[in-house]
């Protein structure tokens, strides 16, 4: 009875727990650019690094690591809307 | 009782999968990026994929001048940039010219049904002397890049070129001999030449056999080596090119051909004479690729 008592709580202490943490609703799948998109993707500096418009977010290295706007800066927005970011296509025919 | 029990340790589990779940998505994984709004394999990574599948001459530093492609730097700097490309794409062109006589020797052989494999290791050969050395002109040419770029465009150069480094190896040294993956090198090939499910099940086997028979096989230390120690050097304030003291240009070039060469020796035996027409044009093809740039 005891141990049923407290298998019993502590599933709902779990519970509250995890469902008390921030964002978990939200919770985002980042995406980053894979090695054959950023090779042939034209990016738009900003900030001091380079930013790839991939996967519906801007996205840029800081050192090993990849980082995501989280909300599209003012300035990568009306770029993205007055130009299309470039792509290079390497095809025998449409140079 | 027992009901209770069951129920709690039915919350605990339910909840720890949760958790674990939730963990997962939140883990950034750069090397598995493709999602629904950004297809990993598009046009644009297709045909990279086939140019470096067939085009290995300058080793890294032809990845450094097609990373000039789409470095993306401001107007004014373009021309400058151009220029220098141009000069990377003729110092590279004993190596074009070179890997040129290899495709079209190889073109010639697919088309008559048999590739001769004496002209074919021939011409590789030549390809891998041209390779070799680095023109004194070259490590000039780098140094003036250096000068010119901003250290958020070095940054992105080097990023670039190591990307078109992973692109290279994953086509030439990592993809399955004979692999029916989707973006695959016989997927390519069976939509061209409309191959039937025997003809795929006939080239899957003899690649298989024939690619991990590879002679030769291709060090990639020896490609890292050359990246690392050019990322490093290039990515920093001062930049000489004498300093990158690995040159992986010779072992890229001359196991990339070789690889390409078995390739076509392979699948030709298996093809239909209007298959085989097909592809030796798409060989010439490639052996007159201009790039957009430099024209040549």
């Amino acid at each position: 009875m005891n141990r049923s008592l407290v298998t019993m709580l502590t599933g709902v202490v779990v519970a509250s727990c995890l469902a008390s943490a921030p964002a978990r609703a939200g919770v985002v799948v980042r995406i980053f650019p894979p090695a054959a998109f950023m090779a042939t993707a034209t990016p738009v500096y900003f900030e001091g690094h380079a930013a790839y418009w991939y996967g519906n977010s801007w996205h840029y290295r800081d050192g090993r690591n990849w980082r995501t706007y989280r909300e599209e800066p003012r300035y990568l927005r009306e770029y993205r809307t007055r130009r299309e970011p470039e792509r290079r296509y390497y095809g025998n025919r449409r140079r | 009782m027992r009901f209770l029990r069951m129920t709690g340790l039915a919350l605990v589990a339910g909840f720890g999968l949760s958790a674990a779940a939730a963990h997962a998505a939140q883990a950034p994984s750069p090397t598995t990026a493709a999602g629904s709004a950004a297809p990993a394999d598009d046009q644009a990574v297709s045909e990279l994929k086939e140019h470096h599948r067939h085009h290995h001459h300058g080793g890294i530093t032809k990845f450094i001048s097609m990373s000039l492609d789409t470095l993306g730097t401001d107007d004014a700097k373009r021309p400058q940039i151009e220029k220098l490309q141009s000069d990377l794409h003729a110092q590279m062109g004993p190596a074009r010219e070179a890997e040129k006589n290899l495709q079209l020797t190889l073109a010639d052989g697919v088309a008559a049904g048999t590739v001769d494999t004496v002209k074919v290791n021939a011409a590789i050969a030549k390809l891998t002397t041209a390779a070799d050395p680095m023109p004194e002109a070259s490590l000039d040419t780098l140094n003036k890049l250096h000068a010119i770029l901003s250290p958020p465009e070095r940054a992105a150069l080097v990023d670039k070129v190591q990307a078109h480094w992973e692109v290279w190896r994953q086509v030439n040294h990592e993809e399955k001999p004979g692999g029916r993956e989707r973006g695959g090198q016989l997927a390519g090939l069976t939509e061209k030449l409309s191959l039937t499910p025997d003809q795929v099940n006939k080239i899957s086997a003899a690649l298989h056999t024939a690619l991990a028979g590879l002679p030769g096989k291709f060090d990639p230390k020896k490609g890292e080596a050359h990246m690392h120690a050019f990322s490093a050097a290039f990515a920093g304030d001062s930049f000489d090119a004498k300093s990158v003291r690995s040159n992986a240009n010779a072992h890229l070039a001359s196991r990339g051909a070789t690889r390409m060469a078995l390739f076509y020796e392979t699948v030709t035996p298996l093809l239909t004479p209007e298959q085989r027409t097909k592809l030796a044009e798409h060989l010439r093809e490639h052996a007159s690729y201009q790039s957009a740039t430099s024209g040549k």
